[in-house]
């Protein structure tokens, strides 16, 4: 009767143990398919197929001779359903702990207790399954998924115990994840097991690759570089796919980069680009290492070669189905220096070192390409905006425009103000009707965002550029009109404006004030009105007292009014101002600002110093 | 009213399951003549509105949850349950048909186009976890249920003419985290309310119009579109995917925004925007137009350009309704007018019509809001040109259609009304045409003839309304009755069982008699209802009266002959009596089963009373459809016993010799003789033997002889009361014929003895006599009367033994309970009657086993003996003292 039971029994595990090797050769058959469609469906099937073999065999009472079985498909089921959804889910997690809870089932002195958790469960396991040599295999294999599920969930200190305890040394000997995990030797696998998608030692190596690549980029990211750099070796040195070997070479040179070894960050990124695939990080990380060089010309030239590089689609491979390296990476991290956005990102970086670095006209170009990229919607695929922590898009419009004035394309730049203006004409207040009620003084103005007013202020500019004084002088008392009217302070109601952050400190709005009277009173000069010039620059100062700019416009103005006195004590208190703590260097203002700001700078500024230095001290023996 | 065309025209049938469609799957969508439909099964339907039939039904491997059409490619998108997202070309619906014609197409009968099942390469996005969808010119924008977060996923789509399959992911963020609805894990359980998807584009976007013209897209004016989504998405003129949760939040994904590659998924936190939160299941999000001049403008100048909506619309499944729209504050500045309104739900789908309506049906209802300036009182104060605010509540018309779960609205019929096409959740396509204009009071002018088809509308509303009325009126009018009815049928029973021992207020008694019908004898039962209760017997109530045969009453297993006559009691007042009379026997065989027992009960059934008020009588009226039958209780009616009576023997004797001679029957007709026996039999010489089994056997066979003898004693005591001055013999006699015809010859002549005619012709002879008993009491003898009965058939001693034993029976049961006491006996006596009787019926047993196993010749042996042995145990007689 028994023996009846038994070769039944048999029989049932080399029927079960058949399906097993038979579904996981049909997974790696739709592994080597080409056709993405086909790939799927195979991989979906074998995946249900795994789900009913388990059921059956998770139907019947938990016995040794099958357990290996039972936990083999376990394993090839996990293995398959992660590497399909591309990540781990709870789901996981429970279909870990149930097969833990039926091997604690054979064993009566550990007899299954609730409420333990994930693991208490191993602990009692690994313990128990020194009675249980043939399990052995099986369960570290199943402790290597535990592990990758622990290393994707960042739950470190539960994965260093599971390996303490896999390892068999004492708990608290040593918290050196990276050890444990080169200390942990799985038993080999037998010749004759049932086919498995993923070995245990398969495993190992993917968790060390993973974790010390993870625990480098960490070090990276919070500045100890130093740190950084062991790990990262230890994650160049073990199996490394190539995608993420290129990610790691980024990283290594990013390390040498901010220890100050230019030459050895250099030759870690070329080593980078000769892996191949993602040139993204690679290029982005050298702009960044020519800039600190000062290297302009190297670092626009690798911006350029981003861009291309970002054009292309990443041809992605289709991942296998296996625990892979890159399964077990940290989501990606704005903050990480991997991170290298998007096309029209890079492009966006591009226009504006171009126009910082004075190169005008590249600047203009890049700009207008970006625009074009943003704005085309014929083209077939979407391309985003740079998003925060960039400028809003308004920004990069003035910014635009300022790249074009100061390539002399004053036309184009009042086009792109026109156009400005007029796409977010709905979102304005209703101007024809605010501009009679503030002739009438009746009704306040109107909160009207920042960069309306610089619109008109670089469009004022623009019409100086091109000679009509008139119409500049009058684009620029609109410009101040909308300023003055307004305090950001006033709170915004409702949903609207969410990208004016950047525009909306009052810095921003002084210097804005002072920028525009400041070319108001300019052109007064240019046109001969010097008292009005006068007012507007007195008024400028008192607007923006921390502008040094403002002093010298107002300086230079009384001076050719003759108007000694107040010159004199303009310049004490300039003198004054100079000893005190420098400069305007903690502002941040936008980048169209601060390159508007650099045009109406005094261009003669130490000359009229020098001279007040040497004609006042007559005037102070008076 | 003749000539207006019907407001709701039935289209198709579709199958749907038991207890309705639910609503939040099922999608009808409507391009040109062609309807796509789902009813959220694994079917999807294509219906030509011109040629009103089904072209094409396409069978999916599970549920479809969503449906869109891309109609210049006529490519339509479906969403299927748990597989993915497929696609199919409409052109070459063939492509993907299978080789052999599935016959499970039973749904529908005479459906002409076949179930096309669909080919798994069909499937352009396999993912088990989708759970929205929309489309959008270039990019398909999906929505899956991750672990723990919503995942909104957009794909390239491919040019036209390629293959339909999308391209790479070129962007994907996750939305705010839910709660996974609870189900077996690892096989998640199908979400109740499924996320709702649309994509909004700025009225200046160059993307073509007639795409988006399709479910779930539509256009916003510049102001609202700049107020709700901001500076970048307006200057970027990108598409916004809008998306309601089943959780409530309303949230938006600029398109544009979304970043490219997966290796850099979007920060949420910038990408994504919370609107508003409805609190409850979001199921429909939309836009209207709401400004009446603009609307006008758009009709006239871009007839084929859509309209620029300029307020965006959510719905919760409870009713919560938010409505927003860009107004201008005092000073100019342009602010959110955010208004939320509750609508009696649960809501079942909502769609956006034609001048600032929104329709939204419930399970009782589809109803329209008005959101349209037109219809605010707001005006003088509102400034000229600024845009008329929402109104500050909102008042659903009816429009009478109930549980519709799904409707589409196609914006503009040439008459200007609104045309819907509706899913009812018994599955019925319906169109239904809306003219509001003539139905709300609004700002139209008028010109006499619109005048005039304004008053005819009116007359026909006026008689739906009148029809409406009077039948709603009948409804009523037959519940009250019914009520009524309940409430009587409810008295007379707490009469009835509260009579207790008494007399009960309604009765029924039975008595019998012999009557001729055509050539044959029939024994007659007569049962009388009287009502002397205070209520009225009315409609509903129901005599029943079961007539069971012996034969019946002894075998339990057969089902044979129990009778059950109903007869309705129409209309029985108090103090009224019905009499109901009905054949008892002799039936074809000729035979009569004595005893027969006779019960009569009074049956009162809801089903006719209470189910003709609550049946749907009229299936146009949606509140009486709604009622399901199921609310009828499981047992059908009230059942009340009343009486229940035995006609034995005694009472079917009759007695042809004392009958007077003139009234004389020739001879009581036995069962269906043969007509020519019996002329043969009248014919024939006195003298002469008569023929026949019966006959003979009355003359060869001694006849059958059973006797009782009861205690003088205990009979006088028991007939002291109107036998008094008659011999106690005569007095027996009479007292056992009590209920037969006869008894008042039998008083009349003061027969001790007399010979009777059995129902089937036997001969029945009883005679009663006093006897002395000596050997049963040592005080002496005791004085008894001794009924005998003898017949030629054994069967009928048996009925009249029977008979008499149960009048005995009767008899001793009411003595004992007056305590008689019984005489002294001799016991040793009894005793010895007693062991004989057992020995004889040990007897009895062995001989019946042995005739069962003997052949013919000796079982006849056998049943000489076994008739011995029953004369035997029959002496000495029964004796009741």
């Amino acid at each position: 009767m028994s023996r009846q039971t038994t070769s039944v029994g048999s029989s049932c595990l080399d029927l079960w143990r058949e399906k097993n090797d038979r579904l996981v050769r049909q997974a790696e058959v739709a592994q080597n398919s080409g056709l993405t469609l086909r790939r799927q469906h195979l991989a979906q099937d074998a995946l249900e197929g795994l789900r009913g073999l388990l059921h059956s065999l998770q139907g019947l009472p938990a016995a040794i001779p099958v357990l290996p079985l039972e936990l083999t498909v376990t394993c090839n089921f996990i293995i398959l359903r992660a590497s399909l959804a591309q990540g781990f889910t709870e789901d996981q997690a429970q279909d870990i702990q149930r097969s833990l809870e039926r091997v604690l089932e054979t064993q009566e002195q550990w007899g299954p207790r609730l409420e333990q958790g994930l693991r208490e469960l191993w602990d009692s396991v690994l313990r128990a399954s020194c009675l249980l040599p043939e399990l052995l295999s099986a369960l570290h294999r199943l402790a290597g998924l535990q592990a990758a599920l622990w290393l994707s969930a960042d739950r470190l200190g539960d994965l260093a115990l599971l390996l303490e305890t896999l390892n068999g040394s004492q708990s608290g000997a040593s918290k050196d994840l990276l050890l444990l995990l080169k200390t942990w030797s799985p038993p080999a696998e037998e010749l004759d097991a049932p086919l498995t998608l993923q070995d245990a030692q398969g495993l190992k190596d993917v968790l060390l690759t993973a974790f010390a690549y993870r625990q480098g980029l960490q070090e990276l990211i919070t500045g100890n570089p130093d740190k950084a750099l062991s790990s990262l070796h230890e994650a160049a040195s073990g199996l490394c796919p190539r995608p993420v070997l290129v990610q790691v070479y980024t990283a290594l040179g990013s390390c040498h980069r901010k220890m100050g070894n230019p030459q050895r960050a250099l030759l870690y990124l070329v080593a980078a680009l000769k892996e191949g695939s993602a040139w993204g990080p690679p290029l982005l990380e050298a702009s960044r290492l020519y800039q600190q060089l000062g290297d302009t010309t190297a670092e626009l030239e690798s911006l350029e070669l981003l861009v291309e590089a970002l054009n292309v689609p990443c041809s992605s491979k289709a991942p296998q189905f296996l625990i892979e390296v890159e399964l077990l990476l940290p989501p990606p991290d704005l903050a990480s220096p991997l991170h290298c956005g998007t096309q029209s990102q890079t492009k966006h970086i591009l226009a504006s070192r171009c126009l910082q670095t004075g190169r005008a006209g590249d600047a203009a170009e890049h700009y207008l390409d970006l625009l074009a990229l943003l704005l085309d919607s014929s083209e077939p695929r979407f391309s985003p905006p740079p998003s925060p922590p960039g400028p809003c898009m308004p920004e990069v419009f003035l910014e635009a425009a300022v790249a074009l004035i100061q390539a002399g394309r004053a036309q184009d730049a009042l086009t792109l103000c026109e156009e400005l203006l007029s796409r977010t004409s709905s979102l304005l207040p209703k101007m024809s009707r605010l501009w009679e009620d503030a002739r009438k003084g009746t009704k306040e103005l109107p909160y009207c965002p920042l960069w309306v007013s610089a619109t008109h202020l670089l469009q004022g500019q623009a019409w100086v550029q091109l000679g009509a004084q008139k119409v500049a002088i009058s684009e620029f008392s609109r410009c101040l009109e909308l300023l003055f009217r307004a305090t950001p302070e006033e709170k915004e109601k409702g949903a609207a404006f969410n990208c004016e952050q950047g525009c909306k400190s009052d810095v921003a709005l002084q210097q804005l004030r002072a920028a525009a009277l400041i070319s108001r009173g300019l052109e007064w000069v240019a046109s001969g009105q010097d008292t009005k010039a006068l007012q507007d620059f007195l008024l400028s100062v008192q607007m923006c007292p921390g502008n040094r700019d403002t002093y010298f416009h107002l300086l230079q103005t009384l001076k050719r009014l003759d108007r000694r006195d107040e010159a004199s004590a303009l310049w004490w208190r300039l003198e004054a101002q100079t000893k005190g703590p420098h400069e305007d260097a903690m502002w941040s203002l936008p980048l169209y600002l601060e390159s508007y700001l650099s045009w109406i700078r005094p261009s003669d500024r130490d000359a009229l110093l020098e001279e007040f230095r040497t004609s006042l001290p007559k005037s102070c023996d008076l | 009213m003749a000539g207006a065309a019907p407001r709701v025209r039935y289209l198709a049938g579709f199958c749907c399951p038991l207890g309705g469609l639910a609503a939040g799957k099922p999608r009808v969508l409507c391009h040109e003549a062609e309807v796509f439909l789902s009813t959220g099964s694994e079917l999807v339907y294509v219906y030509d509105q011109d040629g009103g039939l089904l072209t094409a039904a396409f069978r999916f491997p599970d549920q479809v949850w969503h449906l869109e059409l891309l109609a210049p490619r006529r490519l339509l998108y479906a969403l299927c349950a748990r597989r993915g997202l497929y696609c199919l070309s409409l052109d070459h619906p063939g492509r993907s048909r299978s080789t052999s014609q599935d016959d499970r197409d039973s749904e529908d009968g005479d459906q002409p186009s076949p179930v096309i099942p669909v080919d798994p390469d069909a499937c352009i996005l396999p993912d088990a976890a989708l759970c929205a969808f929309t489309l959008l010119d270039s990019v398909l924008v999906t929505l899956v249920q991750g672990p723990t977060r919503w995942k909104m996923q957009l794909f390239e789509q491919p040019c036209p003419g390629e293959d339909p399959r999308p391209g790479g992911q070129i962007g994907e963020v996750e939305l705010s985290s839910y709660t996974p609805p609870a189900g077996v894990p690892g096989k998640p359980a199908a979400p109740h309310f499924l996320p709702v998807l649309c994509c909004v584009s700025p009225s200046g976007s160059r993307v073509p119009h007639d795409l988006l013209g399709g479910s779930g897209g539509f256009t916003l004016e510049d102001a609202l579109f700049g107020l709700l989504f901001g500076a970048d998405a307006t200057l970027l003129q990108s598409p916004v995917v809008l998306c309601g949760l089943p959780d409530g939040q309303l949230c938006c994904v600029i398109l544009k925004a979304l970043v490219t590659s997966r290796s850099a998924p979007g920060d949420p936190n910038a990408l994504v925007k919370i609107l508003h939160h409805l609190e409850e299941p979001v199921i429909f999000i939309g836009a209207l137009k709401t400004e009446p001049q603009a609307a006008e403008a758009a009709e006239n100048f871009l007839p084929d350009e859509d309209v620029h909506c300029d307020c965006l619309v959510a719905l919760g499944h409870h009713g919560r309704m938010l409505a927003i729209k860009a107004s201008w504050d005092e000073s100019g500045k342009l602010v959110p007018e955010l208004r939320e309104y509750c609508l009696p739900g649960p809501m079942l789908c909502a769609a956006c019509g034609g001048g600032g309506r929104v329709y939204h049906s419930t399970p009782s209802d589809l109803c329209v809001v008005d959101l349209s300036r037109g219809s605010t009182l707001l005006g003088p104060e509102q400034p000229e040109e600024g845009p008329g605010g929402l109104p500050p509540m909102l008042c659903p018309a009816s429009l009478n259609i109930c549980s519709v779960v799904s409707l589409s609205a196609s914006p503009r019929t040439h008459e200007g009304g609104t045309k819907l096409l509706a899913l009812s959740a018994k599955g019925r396509l319906m169109t239904c045409s809306l003219d509001l204009d003539s139905e709300m009071p609004g700002p139209a002018r008028m010109t006499t003839e619109s005048a005039g088809r304004k008053i005819k509308e009116l007359l026909s509303g006026i008689g739906n309304i009148s029809e409406r009325v009077s039948f709603l009126k009948k409804a009523v009018d037959q519940r009250n009755k019914a009520l009524t009815s309940l409430n009587e049928a409810m008295n007379v029973s707490c009469a009835l069982l509260s009579s207790g021992t008494g007399p009960r207020p309604i009765s029924c008694t039975t008595s019998t008699t012999w009557s001729r019908l055509q050539t044959q004898d029939v024994l007659m039962a007569t049962c009388v209802l009287e009502n002397s209760s205070n209520f009225s017997l009315d409609q509903g109530w129901t005599l029943c009266i079961q007539v069971l045969t012996s034969s019946c009453a002894l075998d339990l297993d057969s089902a044979c002959s129990a009778i059950t006559y109903t007869i309705p009691v129409d209309q029985l007042g108090p103090g009224a009596r019905r009499e109901v009379t009905l054949p008892l026997g002799p039936g074809e065989n000729g035979g009569l089963d004595l005893p027969v027992t006779v019960s009569c009960t009074l049956f009162y059934s809801l089903r006719e009373v209470v189910g003709g008020a609550l049946a749907p009588s009229d299936s146009e009226d949606p509140f009486l459809d709604e009622c399901p039958s199921d609310v009828l209780p499981e047992q059908e009616g009230v059942c009340l016993p009343l009486s229940r009576h035995t006609v034995d023997m005694l009472q079917c004797l009759r007695f042809p010799g004392l009958a007077p001679p003139h009234t004389r029957a020739p001879s009581p007709l036995g069962p269906t003789r043969d007509p020519v026996a019996t002329f043969l039999e009248t014919c024939r010489e006195p003298g002469s033997q008569p023929a026949g089994p019966a006959s003979l056997r009355a003359e060869y066979l001694p006849p059958s002889v059973a006797s009782i003898k009861v205690s003088a004693e205990l009979l006088r005591a028991a007939l002291k009361d109107g036998h008094s001055g008659v011999p106690l013999c005569c007095a027996t006699l009479q007292w056992l014929l009590a209920e037969n015809a006869a008894v008042d010859v039998v008083k009349a002549r003061a027969l001790s003895s007399i010979q009777g005619v059995a129902p089937d012709g036997a001969d029945v002879h009883l005679i009663v006599r006093e006897v002395a008993m000596t050997d049963l009491c040592p005080a002496g003898p005791i004085q008894a009367v001794e009924i005998q009965v003898e017949s030629s058939s054994l069967a009928d001693i048996c009925r009249a033994h029977h008979a008499i034993v149960g009048r005995m029976q009767t008899m001793v049961t009411e003595q004992a309970a007056q305590g008689s006491s019984a005489p002294d006996l001799r016991v040793q006596y009894l005793r010895q009657i007693h062991a004989n009787h057992e020995t004889l019926l040990r007897e009895v047993q062995t001989l019946r086993d042995r005739l069962c196993m003997e052949d013919e010749a000796s079982s006849c042996a056998t049943a000489q003996r076994l008739l011995q042995v029953y004369r035997q145990l029959r002496h000495p007689s029964l004796i009741l003292l």
